[in-house]
């Protein structure tokens, strides 16, 4: 659906985005993550037509157009990161006014409309005056805005941020219905849990570069989940220890009073005899362990602990 | 076939209608010319009544007619690229802008939207202030039609005005910026499109203009001169009629074309032209595509 090629944007010396080249297939829920300034929106606001490329191109379905072209908008259903609005206008209004926009008809707009804020839950709210509406509410009509010209694509920049938990589960529900719709959907979010519980793969961006993207359950397994294993034990610690650094593909990373935990480079059968050869050795244990990896934990081993 | 408003105008009216500040800015504009009207009475009574004047009050109150309109004028191009020169960066300044760009609407209808209904605005304006305005044709002396075209004028004016506003909303960020570097135009094209008169007929030692005058074609305060004395005497500014220059006073293609009405004419379509130039490179600035990139927003 989305094939990024070499897409590269330069200011002045700065380089914001290096050389990003990803494929996003149809109907994919996608993440990006980053640390602040990493190039996520860069890379958004040239795919919407937002800003100019320095190099390389954007592709989107199996069209030709090119980027910021009256096409390419058709494709793309863009919710920014901030909402803003204007005094004096209802929603069903607002709705007009941007269906209008894409050259729709009033009549067209007015059905569609009733349909799109049913779907963000905003039927009753049809009559009220935008900026009346509460944060939460007013994104979601962003996301029904978008949605008005039937878009392939759907690009949300941080949607969620500023809202509160409950405005942000709506949003999440909301999201995931639409990926169950079969909207293929990109969106940067600072909330990684979020991320992880909704997007079926991720990109995560660092100093404007693609450091890792794919299957969301293919790069956890990747990356260190799975492999870091908690061991307690109430005696022989030491002993533990020990034997464990003696093992090849077993690094210790750390030992506390009576837990080690350790990163296994080995098979789940070399594991086994590994603990077996520690209760052989009068190493009593108490709790063993897979630790479950997390985006969070992932990112923050990527990207070098780069805060978000 | 149904003709398709643009959609910034439908909304930019709709938004405009509701406002307060919209019912308050005609109560103003009206209060201001029913001031210009009653002090201008005042003014031709008293002359009138003066012992040594010998015209009657009648013959005099035609002159209320360029007095409300040239209050009326001052306050459209007062008005008009406040309106103007904060759309693009007041959208930009509640985030909006963008949302805008990523729609199937050109750069330019955009600017175009925005222009046009800066125009109906002050077409309502002007709207609110016929009646006062009508008070200046009730004594005669004027045809009607005078008041069509006075109109017709006004729009040239919002139009030209609009362009320079939305122009430099494109290239500032803020609105109070805007607004400065609009009047900042305002002046180049009022004062300085005569320096190359004054230039010229200080180094003929005021012989000759030359062709120096075709600068003023661009100039809206010439061509209102221009209009007005058309309208109330028949003559031209620059024609053969009670006119200002000879032959020997300007070149041949500036005697030419101030014949007759053909300086006002050619004037409009000047103004025109300038305004859709500030328009085009309004879109152009606004267009993403066209950015230099070489500043991070």
């Amino acid at each position: 659906m989305l094939n990024i090629y070499d897409l590269t944007k330069n200011y002045g010396s700065f380089t914001a985005v290096n050389h990003l080249s990803l494929h996003i297939p149809e109907g994919d829920l996608f993440g990006f993550v980053g640390p602040n300034g990493a190039g996520k929106t860069t890379t958004i606001r040239i795919i919407c037509g937002l800003l100019k490329a320095s190099g390389g191109s954007v592709q989107i379905g199996n069209t030709n157009a090119r980027m910021g072209s009256r096409e390419m908008k058709r494709l793309i259903g863009y919710v920014p990161d901030f909402f803003g609005v204007y005094d004096n206008l209802k929603v069903h209004e607002y709705m007009d006014f941007y269906g209008s926009m894409y050259g729709m008809r009033s009549r067209d707009i007015a059905r569609l409309t009733d349909d799109l804020l049913e779907l963000v839950n905003l039927s009753d709210k049809r009559d009220f005056y935008v900026d009346t509406l509460s944060r939460g509410m007013k994104q979601r009509l962003c996301v029904a805005r978008s949605l008005l010209h039937n878009p392939k694509l759907l690009i949300l920049d941080e949607p969620s941020s500023g809202l509160d938990p409950r405005a942000r589960v709506e949003m999440k529900e909301l999201l995931k219905n639409l990926h169950a719709m079969g909207k293929t959907i990109v969106i940067s979010s600072h909330i990684l849990s979020e991320l992880s519980e909704m997007c079926t793969s991720i990109g995560i961006m660092n100093r404007g570069q693609l450091i890792m993207a794919g299957r969301i359950e293919d790069i956890m397994q990747q990356v260190a989940g799975g492999r870091r294993v908690h061991i307690q034990a109430v005696s022989g610690v030491d002993t533990a220890v020990r034997l464990l650094m003696e093992h090849a593909g077993v690094s210790v990373e750390s030992v506390r009073e009576n837990e080690i935990i350790i990163t296994n480079n080995g098979t789940d059968e070399q594991l086994s005899a590994l603990i077996g050869q520690l209760i052989q050795n009068q190493v009593v244990l108490t709790g063993f362990y897979r630790e479950e990896g997390s985006l969070e934990s992932l990112f923050m081993q990527l990207t070098g602990g780069g805060a978000q | 076939m149904k003709i398709r408003w643009n959609p910034i105008v439908k909304k930019d009216l709709q938004v405009t209608a509701r406002s307060m500040r919209f019912s308050w800015g005609l109560f103003a504009y009206d209060a201001v010319l029913v001031l210009a009207f009653l002090l201008a009475t005042a003014v031709i009574q008293a002359s009138c009544d003066n012992y040594y004047s010998s015209g009657n009050i009648y013959s005099k109150l035609i002159y209320l007619f360029p007095v409300l309109a040239v209050a009326q004028v001052c306050i459209v191009a007062l008005i008009v690229p406040i309106i103007t020169a904060s759309s693009i960066s007041g959208e930009k300044e509640r985030q909006t802008f963008d949302i805008m760009l990523t729609t199937c609407m050109s750069p330019f209808s955009i600017v175009l939207g925005k222009v046009v209904s800066a125009v109906i605005r002050i077409l309502f304006f002007v709207a609110a202030g016929m009646p006062v305005m009508a008070l200046s044709f009730v004594v005669g002396g004027l045809a009607w039609s005078g008041l069509f075209y006075f109109v017709l004028t006004i729009i040239l004016l919002s139009v030209l005005s609009g362009s320079i506003g939305i122009f430099c909303s494109s290239c500032c960020r803020r609105s109070i910026s805007a607004v400065v570097l609009s009047f900042a135009i305002y002046f180049v094209i009022y004062v300085l499109t005569f320096v190359p008169l004054i230039l010229n007929l200080l180094w003929t030692e005021g012989e000759s203009a030359g062709e120096s005058l075709l600068l003023l074609l661009f100039n809206p305060g010439v061509f209102f001169e221009e209009f007005f004395m058309q309208i109330m005497t028949g003559a031209s500014l620059f024609g053969t009629e009670g006119s200002t220059f000879s032959r020997g006073d300007v070149g041949l293609l500036t005697y030419y074309l101030s014949q007759g009405k053909t300086w006002m004419f050619l004037s409009a379509a000047c103004i025109l032209l300038l305004s859709l130039l500030f328009m085009i490179a309004a879109a152009w600035r606004v267009n993403p595509m066209n950015a230099s990139g070489s500043r991070k927003k």
